[in-house]
């Protein structure tokens, strides 16, 4: 009986997963070319950061962590700023390729802090 | 430097000295085995759980009827079956005793 | 000095190591004077670790800077007390905390349980040393707290963010929890290889789990509480691996709790329990792992980290090693005792672990689905809020419920009469408190409305089970109502400890429904004089301020607050600069009500040249319902906890009577 329950549970997380999604797909900066769709940027802050981000957008560049690729992708930030938000900090943010320039949702930019062993989350996930 | 060295060297020997003292306060023990269970004590255990057991659930349903979590309906129904089963258990204790 | 510590952390690694081969040895061959020669291992290498950790600490305090950990983690300008908490606040340095508790409850549950349990300990100490010898190779081989280096004019300072007294209190208390699972888990390791399926490891280890349970319970709400004053993004949980880390053991150790209950009274669930105890600890162990590594956060990771491959090892070995143990021992664990209604408290308690596993596994799901799908599919895949928060409703209501009922079911059988007669009145009370709820608005949000409609249900059995079990107690002749009371609850600590801890648990479902379901939020760019609305309140932005102190530019905002025409004072949010770390925190405005519980929340979200300030504000009901239902958790563990003298004896009486010696 308890078998039988655990492998209904796992069946409909397998099937809420796989059918109604809630999953954005991770990406970084150097393969982000060409994509469409709502997708999950992760990468390194490059500036220059310009604008606002409540009243035109804050506008910055994203590159890969860690890799050897050159390519920095624009982005156009609105919404909440996290603190820890600065040139050279590693972020993740929501939001879809339009144009060239990688258009945020709103509010979704999360920090990690490379400093402490831990990441630092202050930001409110969309 | 050296006054490190010196304290590691005794915090080093400390330990290997209170790691053998079993066996430096006892160098010619009558018994080195562990006092262990043996069958006979393992299962006299096991029914002395079971008694344990079948006792607390006689004073459990005892606490709810008190307490009137119980009805006395269902009090008659279940304390029967728990009577029973705290009986088997002391009888199965006696006999267990009786063994040699 | 340096030296002498990584000496220190050599010796604990040997002697772990010794107390590991010896203690198995001594356990399979039978050797009495070799078994207390290991048990002592495990003693000294809590006392070698603690010598290495008084030797960090003093290095930390004199600031010096010729430790690279030091320097890496603090600054000459950082207060004493952070100084202190950045022990913790490294990864080498939590590693070595880790060992210190992990030997010290380990050289302490064997001390107190070797006089009654010997066969059992014999077995226990080595898969103990087993751990230790884990953690102490971390640190001696792997992340060494004693690394030196030429020594900096200054260290680096710890970032703002966690210099606040949560950093004191939220790891420390995390891994009491985390390596206080060990215990049940080396007791249960140590039944399984001796083969004594006896109840005696879970006696010998009701306490610790509780202990730890309860620390694990209270340093989450500690941090969720940090995340909502200090982080202030308007929220306490995001779901967010790390906080996920914590959560999933917690889940698995609230349904062991209540399953070995279970096999406490009818000696069932047998095999159940003992996979139960081993998801736990394998847990606690991939919590610290998901948030040492970094592995999750990122598909390409955040934080360059050589030790996970080493904890994914050893969780593996560990659980496959568990896991082959359990299957060794099938035979001994089967129990001829069967459930024999799907309507018994029995019965509750098992859909009460299933609903909290099911949870559990929930939450893996959504932690690892990104590592799966990039494997899977070549693209990670992150799961979003919409999923955890869905499978919370729908597992979490029902256990709410189930906390009502679980308590007041009889045992076995109950039949369709009793259920009506006991759940009657609780009943009558939640439709009653649901229909007025919905008559005053609550309707606009259908889970938070089944929230509080099921507490209220679960509140009527709580208070019921007081009154009644205090009027039966009084029939006895105990004197006053409070004597009563106070006896009632001293008699039987086990049970009402247990249903305080159920009022706070209420209490944290009520507070989390009212702050998630039926909040609000609004957003407005103000300039001096302005105002705006939300839920009744005017909020009139007054002026901005300057501040310079010790470390930073404190700039605050100030806002007035009127409800109607009720003026309800004023209320400051901004921003801090950090001059040598070169950030800037978030300092949110928190108004909190202390009739109706409810936050006012305001966010300075930007500050433009202009001094127009960018706000964004919530309003939270029942939020402080979630931290006061901490003090009442606290309560009810530490009645359930508190030592008692009649269980005692009659624990001694039963090993007497089958010739063990009470004492050594």
């Amino acid at each position: 009986m308890i078998a039988l329950s655990v492998a209904a549970v796992l069946a409909i997380f397998l099937l809420y997963t796989s059918i109604a999604g809630g999953g954005n797909p991770s990406v970084s900066p150097s393969e982000l070319r060409g994509r469409t769709g709502e997708m999950q940027l992760a990468g390194l802050v490059v500036g220059p950061v310009i604008g606002d981000a409540y009243a035109g957008g804050l506008r910055f560049r994203l590159r890969d962590i860690g890799g050897k690729s050159r390519v920095a992708v624009p982005v156009r930030y609105t919404g909440s700023v996290p603190d820890l938000f600065k040139i050279g900090r590693h972020i993740v943010v929501d939001g879809r390729l339009r144009q060239g320039t990688f258009v945020a949702e709103p509010g979704s930019m999360i920090t990690k802090c490379p400093s402490k062993y831990a990441p630092k989350q202050s930001g409110d996930p969309a | 430097m050296t006054v490190a060295l010196l304290l590691a060297a005794l915090l080093a020997v400390t330990c290997v000295v209170v790691v053998a003292l079993p066996f430096l306060r006892e160098p010619e023990p009558e018994s080195d085995s562990l006092d262990e269970l043996d069958e006979r004590d393992r299962r006299r255990l096991e029914l002395l759980e079971a008694r344990d057991r079948a006792l607390s659930a006689l004073k459990e349903l005892e606490f709810d009827h008190r307490t009137g979590t119980i009805s006395d309906d269902d009090y008659r129904t279940l304390v029967g079956p728990l009577r029973r089963e705290a009986a088997h258990a002391l009888q199965a204790l006696e006999r267990d005793s009786s063994q040699p | 000095m340096p030296e002498l510590g990584r000496a220190a952390l050599v010796v604990t690694l040997g002697l772990s190591v010794y107390a590991l081969v010896a203690g198995a040895a001594a356990a399979r061959l039978g050797r009495r004077r070799l078994a207390l020669s290991a048990q002592n291992a495990l003693t000294a290498a809590f006392f070698s670790t603690l010598i290495a950790s008084a030797i960090l600490l003093g290095a930390l305090l004199g600031h010096d800077f010729s430790f690279k950990y030091v320097a890496r983690t603090t600054s000459e300008a950082l207060p004493t007390a952070y100084t202190i908490s950045s022990f913790w606040g490294g990864q080498e340095g939590s590693l070595l905390l880790w060992l210190l508790v992990l030997t010290g409850f380990g050289a302490a549950a064997v001390r107190l349980n070797r006089g009654w349990a010997r066969d059992l300990i014999v077995w226990v100490v080595p898969v103990f040393a087993a751990v230790a010898v884990f953690f102490a190779f971390l640190v001696v081989a792997v992340a060494s707290p004693f690394a030196t280096q030429p020594a900096p004019a200054d260290g680096a300072g710890m970032t703002p963010s966690l210099q606040n007294p949560y950093m004191l209190a939220h790891p420390p208390l995390l891994y009491l929890g985390y390596v206080g699972l060990t215990v049940p888990f080396a007791f249960a390791a140590g039944a399984l290889l001796s083969g004594r399926m006896d109840e005696r490891w879970l006696v010998a280890t009701r306490r610790w789990t509780l202990f730890a349970w309860t620390a694990l319970g209270i340093g989450q709400l500690l941090g969720a509480h940090w995340a909502y004053v200090e982080v202030g993004w308007g929220g306490y949980y995001a779901w967010d691996p790390v906080e996920n880390a914590a959560l999933m053991p917690w889940l698995a150790a609230t349904a062991f709790l209540h399953s070995v209950m279970i096999q406490e009274k009818r000696g069932m669930l047998r095999v159940w329990n003992v996979l139960l105890v081993i998801l736990a600890f394998s847990l606690s162990l991939f919590g610290t792992f998901l948030t040492r590594s970094g592995v999750v956060n990122s598909i390409h990771s955040f934080t360059q980290s050589s030790i996970g491959p080493w904890f994914l090892a050893f969780i593996g070995l560990t659980v496959a090693f568990s896991v082959a143990l359990v299957f060794w021992r099938l035979p001994l664990l089967r129990s001829p005792t069967k459930l024999e209604s799907p309507v018994s408290r029995e019965a509750a308690f098992l859909y009460n672990n299933l609903l909290l596993l099911a949870l559990c596994l929930t939450i893996l799901w959504g932690v690892v689905y990104p590592l799966l799908s990039e494997a899977v599919r070549g693209e990670a895949v992150v799961l979003g809020r919409s999923y955890y928060d869905f499978f919370l409703r729908a597992f979490g209501l029902p256990l709410l419920l189930l906390m009502g009922i679980g308590p007041l079911i009889a045992w076995r059988r109950a039949s369709l009469r009793s259920l009506l007669t006991t759940f009657r009145w609780p009943t009558a009370v939640a439709l009653s408190t649901g229909g007025l709820l919905l008559v005053l608005g609550a309707g606009s949000s259908v889970p938070g409305l089944i929230a509080y409609t099921f507490a209220a249900f679960v509140t009527a059995t709580i208070v019921l089970e007081f009154v009644r079990g205090t009027r039966a107690r009084k029939a006895l002749g105990a004197g006053s109502w409070p004597g009563a009371f106070s006896s009632l609850i001293a008699r039987n600590r086990r049970r009402y400890g247990g249903y305080v801890v159920h009022a706070s648990i209420v209490l944290l479902a009520v507070g989390i429904a009212g702050s998630s379901a039926f909040d609000s939020v609004a957003e407005a760019k103000l300039a001096r004089g302005q105002s705006m609305e939300i839920a009744g309140h005017t909020l009139t932005y007054l002026s901005l301020d300057e501040r310079q102190s010790a470390n930073a530019t404190e700039i605050r905002a100030t806002l007035e607050v009127t409800r109607g025409d009720r003026d309800l004072g004023t209320l400051k949010a901004g921003k801090n600069a950090y001059t040598i770390e070169q950030q800037v925190s978030n300092e949110v405005g928190i108004r909190s009500d202390p009739l109706t519980g409810e936050d006012l929340f305001v966010i300075a979200e930007q500050i433009d040249p202009d001094g127009s300030v960018y706000f964004r504000v919530f309003v939270k009901p029942l939020v402080n319902l979630i931290w006061i239902a901490g003090f009442v958790f606290v309560l009810g563990s530490a009645i359930t906890l508190w030592p008692d003298a009649r269980e005692q004896r009659k624990l001694v009486t039963r090993t007497r009577e089958i010739g063990v010696p009470a004492t050594r």
